[in-house]
């Protein structure tokens, strides 16, 4: 599923987030958006997991489909060499609702 | 797991078997139609440029838009960044692309098959507002397919591998493209026996089934088929029994067509030197190439109903006459016997005013129609006389049923002849002028016929049609049409002797003439010319060539002693199997076929 994945980033820093989804709508194609652009904008790779589903962030079509309405547990993992910074950036958009209700 | 052993049933277009990959083409515009597999390296990278291609553009398209979009419309704007995002996913970017690399399916069949899985994972989606956003993914998918319907190339048929050609229909501009490529075979949802698709087959010499029922349908690109030229029938998934069963038919065909071949260039003397004349049936200017190869002595029927039925408008003088030049002199110093219109009033053309007939075999067609609409039958008449001058040309008419129909015609040739000569323009002035032989009374008439035509051709097929009261293309009926009927091998007997006694030939232009089965039989009777399908010709002579007349005149006598066709159906088939066992094989089914 992820094409950059290699053994190289093995080696790198993986960070892991309790994520959820807070806002009344859930990820519609707003927030998908946001969390893709913002994801697009690290190098390290970003993961969504729902139920053992795991999707790429950048990938909007996929997080919309993973179909997260309000109230959806959802785990990040970041791997790369800006794990941390990617993490704490998508954790904000989550606290945020993602600028919504 | 696919069905095995689909039969698929069309209409016999040129005889063979063959067996391979389809490769379905369909008619620009219509999605499903425009799948299909790539076959070399070179069509995959072209179709991954494609792709490339369409995706810059819409994301150029977007982008473009996007910026015009004012600041006051600020849903809009969101809508084409969604747009713009879901343009870059990979589900729809780079999933196309791995489908045309590895799984060979051109870019619009990628591009359709990476949005179908999509529409599956929406499916499973409950939240109905998120699920709503398959339409923005669907409008998407619309514009890169209206891009890469914009970039499709023009229609290649260079492939590395044997491929079958399934398709609606074939232009002859992409028929005649395919003349040099791998194309093994066509099948074809439209046309018939003597549609462009099946000569251009014929001529190539491979296998063709059309009018077969939705075709493009049924099979899909990459699918395995047999198609059966000589049946008219494709089977789809062929498991090993039936591909093992096909292939000996296909060996043992190919080795028969080419054992009679030898017998093209020769002409049909007997083993004691009687000669028949082998004339060939055509009704499109393009099969007199394939008549000539065939080794064909001339043409013995030529239909000319087509010119008229291609078109809204009645074919003028001068179209008629430049089609039949072309046959004319393509055939010189060979012989052309043109038919005039063979047609009923009721399937002509919709400018003329006629009603639905009852029963249209008994109705107004052929000579009938000619002699009541005389305009029409003046301008045929006109148009083969100015084309005799080019070479060695008759004219017949067909279904005459009296000695009335038959002055009356020759005085309209008269009359039309003295109108070129007022013009000016040159003709033949010894056309010989023949009478079809197909209404019983016309048998009964035949040593009066005699005198007032320079020849005869029996047309068995409608001859049996009307003495046995059978129609052929009614089912419950079909199989007691019987050319080998005691009473029919009596009629062309005494056409036969009638001809003989004016001193006049006779020929047989009717599918039986084309059947090795009835050869020896007709040999025998006197028949001095036969006319067949092209392809019937090359085992006709060998036929002929490897029997005696006096044998044939045997033959022709004991069944003439038999009362019943199956006691002569019995002969016949028993006197073929021992002289000709791999022509008994074959024969009949290609004669009756075509």
């Amino acid at each position: 599923m992820n094409g950059k994945m290699n053994t190289k980033k093995s080696e790198m820093p993986v960070v892991e987030r309790e994520l959820w989804v807070e806002n009344r709508l859930g990820i519609h194609a707003r927030p998908a958006m946001k969390i893709t652009n913002l994801a697009l904008q690290f190098e390290s790779d970003l993961v969504l997991e729902k139920d053992n589903v795991a999707v790429n962030a950048r990938d909007l079509l996929a997080i919309l489909t993973l179909d997260c309405p309000q109230g959806t547990r959802l785990v990040l993992r970041a791997t790369g060499s800006d794990a941390s910074e990617a993490a704490l950036a998508v954790c904000q958009l989550f606290a945020r609702k993602f600028g919504e209700t | 797991m696919t069905e095995q052993n689909q039969y698929l049933q069309g209409i016999p277009a040129s005889p063979g078997i063959v067996s391979g990959r389809a490769w379905v083409l369909s008619d620009r515009g219509e999605v499903k139609g425009r799948f299909r597999l790539l076959f070399t390296e070179e069509e995959q990278a072209r179709e991954v440029d494609r792709f490339q291609t369409a995706l810059d553009q819409a994301h150029e398209d977007l982008t473009r838009i996007h910026k015009e979009i004012s600041e006051e419309f600020p849903e809009h704007a969101h809508l084409l960044e969604l747009h713009l995002l879901i343009l870059k996913d990979q589900m729809l970017c780079d999933e196309p692309l791995r489908l045309i690399r590895e799984e060979r399916l051109n870019a619009e069949w990628a591009l359709d098959q990476a949005f179908e899985k999509i529409k599956e994972l929406f499916r499973r989606i409950a939240d109905p507002y998120i699920k709503g956003r398959l339409a923005d993914v669907e409008s998407v998918y619309r514009r890169l397919m209206g891009n890469l319907s914009g970039n499709e190339p023009l229609r290649s048929f260079d492939t590395p591998d044997p491929v079958i050609i399934v398709a609606r229909d074939l232009s002859p501009a992409e028929t005649t493209q395919m003349a040099n490529s791998k194309v093994v075979g066509f099948v074809t949802e439209r046309g018939g026996r003597t549609s462009h698709t099946a000569i251009m087959a014929q001529a190539l010499e491979i296998p063709a089934v059309v009018g077969l029922d939705n075709a493009t349908g049924e099979i899909n690109s990459g699918d395995d088929i047999i198609v059966d030229g000589l049946m008219g029938r494709v089977i789809l998934n062929p498991n090993a029994e039936v591909r093992e069963k096909y292939r000996r038919r296909q060996v043992e065909f190919d080795a028969f067509k080419a054992e009679v071949a030898r017998f093209c260039t020769f002409s049909a003397y007997t083993l004691d030197d009687h000669l028949t004349r082998i004339f060939a049936n055509i009704e499109l200017p393009e099969e007199v190439q394939l008549a000539l190869k065939s080794g064909a002595d001339g043409v013995g029927l030529y239909r000319t109903e087509f010119l008229y039925l291609r078109q809204r408008h009645l074919p003028t003088e001068d179209e008629l006459y430049e089609d039949y030049k072309k046959v004319v002199e393509a055939m010189a110093p060979r012989q052309v016997t043109i038919r005039t219109l063979d047609i009923g009033g009721d399937k002509f053309l919709s400018n003329l005013e006629y009603p639905q007939e009852m029963n249209p075999a008994l109705g107004l067609r052929a000579i009938r129609f000619s002699l009541k609409e005389r305009e029409i039958f003046r301008i045929q008449l006109k148009a083969i006389l100015r084309a005799s001058v080019h070479g060695q040309v008759r004219v017949m008419f067909p279904l005459i049923s009296s000695i009335q129909e038959m002055r009356e015609a020759r005085r309209l040739l008269i009359e039309v002849q003295e109108e070129l000569r007022a013009r000016g323009q040159d003709f033949d002035p010894r056309l010989a002028v023949g009478a079809m032989i197909e209404v019983p009374a016309a048998v009964t008439l035949a040593g009066l016929l005699a005198r007032e035509a320079d020849f005869f051709s029996i047309g068995t097929n409608d001859l049996i049609q009307y003495a046995l009261a059978i129609d052929r293309g009614n089912k419950q009926v079909a199989s007691l049409y019987e050319p080998l009927h005691p009473a029919v091998l009596r009629m062309i007997r005494q056409v036969v002797e009638a001809g003989r006694a004016a001193g006049i030939p006779v020929a047989v232009c009717g599918e039986m003439a084309g059947d090795p089965l009835y050869i020896p039989i007709l040999l025998g009777l006197g028949v001095d010319e036969l006319s067949m399908n092209h392809m019937s010709i090359p085992m006709v002579k060998k036929v002929i060539r490897l029997i005696s007349y006096e044998e044939a005149k045997d033959m022709a006598r004991q069944a003439l002693d038999m009362a019943t066709v199956e006691e002569i159906n019995e002969f016949a088939a028993q006197e073929m199997n021992r002289r000709f066992p791999e022509i008994f094989r074959f024969g009949s089914a290609l004669a009756g076929s075509f």
